[in-house]
């Protein structure tokens, strides 16, 4: 996955659905990608601790609905801001990357 | 700012490596409860859930490994564990982390303490503002081979008006009486011009200096004192300023105080200089008018004008000197080639010692390499014991890098400590150990810790570290290339490979060779040193002691009860005949100015001519000078060569009589030496009498031409009794002074001591470096020996099984000491053939050191390999021997 991608897309679903423990985010992520992005779900721990350490997210263990311990991470102030200029700065590249494919066919 | 959050983050996890551990494992557990959860609902089994789980979660220690790579620093991770690591296995073998640490710490100390030394002697610069332009001047007489002979007062002002120097002084050091106290003491003054502060960039602690608005033609009133003569004498008073003291006769007025670490760059006669006074010296008590050829000022100090190199200012001084020869012929005559020379003040003040201490931080540095080539082949034995560890490492993956980075943290984290032992030494017996250096030795003073000695400590131990460590440690992992079979061979019999010994065995040859050159080194010093106590003296020490007067020179002749012959002579006799009734003494002398021997005492020469002799009005010749009562030479027990001693009768009233010494003799006479006349003081004198040399420079410095006068034809301003037969108990010493002060009180009494006390003063520096060079030759030696003796125990045991099937097949003991002693015994001449090529080379770099043997002395070229090949076969045999003593079947089945 591309560098960053993968933080943006944890910010990005945080914000949506609120807290969220890692599994959940794993759940989501391949219910959007229609199982296309199978990842294995291990992987987000270090951009979990690099977001974390960065203050973008806070983790805080909680009971699940069924009653299963899980550490739910919430997107803080600071995060909600860092998501704003990443997605402008995504969207620009995606932009930019889109108008070059465009230009090559 | 998140990037600096996120770097404490990062270090605070380093910390609590543990915590963040158990929190992600608990993270990852309640992770895969959930995936179970989520498979168990899609109809999985509980068995199938769980493998499922974990297939989704993908490899868990991976995961792992990558959350804690994200956390943390993990350079810095590794290296605490490496140095938790390094801890452990070092207390593990507490006997290998001694050896090590001590040797280090010996070794770094040893380097760092002469290195302080070094540091305060001759790197750091004169403690004055561009200590680079701060140079001294010297007159020479080129012709007649006379060095420093002195400046007189016109050539100061020609000095002062030529365009090289933006201030000059002339520095005169003597002895004044400071009376006041409970008895008139002697302390050491330094008669300056005017600029003397202003040449320095030297600001007082207290009240001002003199300075070129004081100027007079003799000497002004207004004086400097010292430190320590304002907290000795005055009891630190801050209200000394303006405070009267009588010296030498005179009224004087304390204007200002120096501080304490204000030294007089230059030598002085005995002692820190106390007291400055400023004179233009040309009226009373100097030769007035000024005379162009009396060159009574010893010493000249200047500062460069900015920008002016010292050979562009050396260009300028010589057309000085070359335009006053013209000038004045009469004073320069062309024979004598008078020159002026220029000489850094720096060097001039520590020139004399540069040689002993440039020679003594090399040995010290071989030391310290021996030490570093002593704990590699340590290290390499170890890490041969360590090979089995080493393969299983690797074998679970450890990079080379990672093993070397490992090894090189542990020899690190021991050097480390070395060298911090080392400095907590240091600190702790600072004080005894200044106590061990010469009292002599310039700046030795401002011998103390400074940064840049903190600095060179933490880099040798660093140094060091990596020396010993690395080479071992790229061994020890590149010889586990193949872990396979080190696991294997390790696990057989955890002996070392072929390799490692043969490694061990350049390691010890290198020992060897550094130790012969240490050995040298301290071979030639102890040959010269004693070379130096064979040396005749030219006197006898045994029972001779000596008491210095300093009679007071007041600036106004009149005032001066000592200034004619008579009084002299009559203080003289009255001295002595109080003396000779003292206990114990059985015969006493007087010697005039300059008359004690081994005090460098060619701080004042005088020129002289030699009516008698051809050349004799145009040739401007130097001798040292003295006068000496009748009885001198006797007491002394300097024999007579040729003619008579001076007599009771050699008055003012009789005929001017002198007393040359051999080397005058030699120099100028030439086998017609009775009877000559010489000239100087413009009277003729008449050499009634040729002495056997005397050592009047030191014990190793060549004797100069040196002139006695009878002193009862002359005055002095200081005088020197000697006694024979005394004790040189404190009693005796403080009788004397009793008698001095009881004939006159107003005379200071100084430098009471035996002819024994200063024979070893004369001796302290080069016992200094003996000492030390003889301590670090021994250590060499101690060190080499230790190194061969493992190897040769290693090679034994390596061979025992071979040994016991030579004997059981009929193999003589001899045959199997010979055949386990020749490695050694080629592994030692190896050694000994290297070192002593360095040692050839090394010995000349320390020719100035030496007295009375050459650097390629044949005795101790010799000597040295004998004896450390008979150590070193010694260390060789023991082991040697042991392969013989183990019954053959024993060795077989081992």
């Amino acid at each position: 996955m591309l560098q960053g991608t993968l933080d943006l897309i944890i910010l990005r679903t945080l914000r949506s659905m609120g807290p969220q423990h890692a599994y959940g985010i794993a759940a989501r992520l391949e219910q959007i990608s229609e199982d296309l992005l199978k990842l294995n779900q291990g992987t987000l721990y270090p951009a979990l601790v690099r977001l974390e350490q960065q203050g973008w997210i806070k983790g805080k263990w909680d009971k699940t609905e069924k009653g299963r311990e899980a550490k739910y991470y919430a997107i803080t102030k600071a995060g909600l801001k860092a998501l704003g200029e990443e997605t402008q700065r995504w969207r620009q590249m995606s932009g930019l990357v889109e108008k070059l494919l465009a230009e090559e066919s | 700012m998140r990037h600096i959050r996120r770097l404490f983050a990062k270090f605070g996890n380093l910390f609590r490596n543990g915590q963040a551990d158990r929190e992600l494992d608990r993270e990852v557990s309640a992770h895969l409860v959930l995936l179970e959860d989520s498979f168990q609902r899609r109809g999985m089994s509980l068995d199938e859930a769980r493998i499922e789980a974990r297939r989704a979660y993908g490899g868990i220690e991976q995961a792992k490994q990558l959350h804690r790579e994200e956390r943390s620093i993990l350079w810095l991770e590794q290296t605490f564990a490496d140095l938790r690591y390094a801890c452990r296995s070092l207390l593990k073998t507490p006997g290998f982390t001694i050896t090590a640490v001590l040797t280090l710490a010996l070794g770094i100390g040893a380097n760092v303490a002469i290195f302080t030394v070094v540091n305060a002697v001759l790197l750091r610069p004169l403690p004055f503002q561009h200590p680079e332009r701060l140079v001294r001047v010297f007159g020479d007489l080129d012709g007649v081979g006379a060095k420093d002979i002195g400046t007189s007062e016109p050539e100061i002002e020609d000095l002062q008006r030529a365009d090289i120097f933006d201030d000059l002084s002339a520095i005169f050091p003597v002895s004044t009486a400071l009376s006041g106290g409970d008895h008139t003491e002697r302390i050491e003054m330094l008669g300056t011009g005017f600029d003397y502060f202003q040449t320095l960039g030297a600001e007082p602690a207290l009240g001002r200096v003199y300075g070129p608005r004081d100027a007079v033609p003799g000497f002004t009133e207004a004086v400097v004192i010292s430190d320590g003569l304002w907290k000795r004498q005055f009891g630190g008073d801050p209200r000394i300023l303006g405070r009267r003291i009588r010296v030498d006769e005179d009224g004087y007025t304390i204007v200002g105080v120096m501080p304490p670490d204000f030294r007089h760059p230059g030598q002085t006669l005995a002692g820190d200089v106390e007291m400055w006074a400023a004179a233009g010296f040309a009226a009373d008590p100097f030769p007035s008018p000024p005379v162009r050829a009396r060159r009574f000022l010893p010493g000249v100090i200047a500062r460069l004008k900015p920008g002016l190199s010292l050979q562009q200012a050396q260009h300028r001084l010589d057309a000085l000197a070359a335009r006053l020869a013209q000038t004045y012929p009469k004073d320069y005559p062309s024979a004598s080639k008078w020159a002026l020379r220029l000489e850094p003040a720096e060097q001039s003040l520590t020139g004399s010692v540069r040689p002993m201490l440039v020679v003594l931080l090399a040995a010290v540095g071989f030391v310290l390499l021996m030490v570093a080539v002593n704990l590699a082949s340590l290290l390499v034995a170890r890490s041969s014991a360590r090979t089995r560890e080493l393969a299983i490492r690797q074998a679970l993956g450890a990079s080379r890098a990672r093993v070397i980075r490992q090894l090189l943290t542990e020899s690190l984290l021991l050097s480390l400590i070395g060298g911090l032992a080392a400095m907590l030494v240091l600190m702790l017996s600072r004080s005894s150990l200044l106590a061990l250096m010469p009292s002599d030795l310039p700046r030795i003073a401002e011998v103390h810790f400074d940064a840049r000695v903190v600095i060179l400590a933490c880099v040798l131990s660093l140094v060091t570290g990596v020396l010993f460590g690395l080479t071992p440690a790229l061994h020890a992992s590149s010889s586990s290339a193949d872990p396979n079979r080190d696991l294997k061979e390790g696990g057989r019999s955890g002996s070392p490979s072929r390799r490692q010994h043969r490694f061990r065995s350049v390691l010890v040859a290198t020992e060897i060779a550094l130790s012969v050159v240490l050995l040298c080194g301290a071979g030639l010093l102890v040959r010269s040193f004693w070379n130096t106590l064979q040396v005749n003296p030219g006197f006898d020490s045994e029972g001779l002691m000596v008491a210095r007067i300093w009679i007071p020179n007041p600036n106004n002749p009149a005032m001066n009860r000592y200034r004619a012959t008579q009084p002299v002579a009559a203080l003289s006799h009255e001295l002595l005949r109080r003396v000779k009734a003292l206990p114990g003494v059985e015969e006493a002398a007087i010697g005039g100015n300059n008359s004690v021997p081994l005090e460098n005492n060619s701080l004042r020469r005088i020129l002289f001519s030699l009516p008698d002799q051809a050349d004799s009005t145009q040739t401007q010749r130097s001798a040292d000078f003295t006068a000496v009562s009748p009885e001198f030479f006797q007491v002394l027990k300097t024999p007579l060569l040729r003619g008579r001693s001076f007599t009771e009768a050699d008055t003012e009233k009789s005929k001017r009589v002198v007393i040359v010494n051999e080397a005058f003799a030699k120099q100028y006479l030439a086998g017609r030496d009775l009877g000559q006349r010489v000239n100087f003081g413009t009277f003729d004198w008449e050499v009634v009498g040729v002495l056997t040399d005397v050592r009047d420079d030191g014990l190793d410095a060549n004797v100069q031409p040196r002139i006695y006068r009878a002193l009862y034809q002359g005055t002095a301003n200081e005088m020197a009794i000697f006694l024979r037969g005394a004790s040189g108990s404190a009693g005796l010493k403080q009788q004397v002074i009793q008698v001095v002060q009881g004939v006159d009180s107003d005379l200071p009494v100084y430098g009471v001591r035996t002819m024994h006390e200063m024979m070893e003063t004369s001796l302290a520096r080069r016992r200094f470096s003996l000492f030390l060079m003889a301590a670090f030759g021994a250590l060499a030696l101690f060190l080499a020996s230790i190194g061969i003796f493992g190897v040769m125990a290693y090679a034994v045991t390596q061979r025992s099984q071979e040994f016991s099937i030579r004997v059981a097949l009929g193999a003589q003991h001899r045959d199997i000491v010979l055949l386990a002693l020749r490695p050694g015994a080629m592994l030692t001449v190896a050694g000994v053939a290297l070192g002593l090529t360095a040692a050839w080379g090394a010995a000349h770099l320390m020719t100035s050191l030496l007295f009375g043997v050459s650097p390629g002395d044949p005795v101790t070229f010799l000597a040295v390999p004998v004896a450390l090949a008979s150590i070193a076969l010694l260390a060789c045999w023991i082991p040697a021997r042991r392969a013989v003593r183990v019954p053959p079947v024993a060795a077989l089945r081992s």
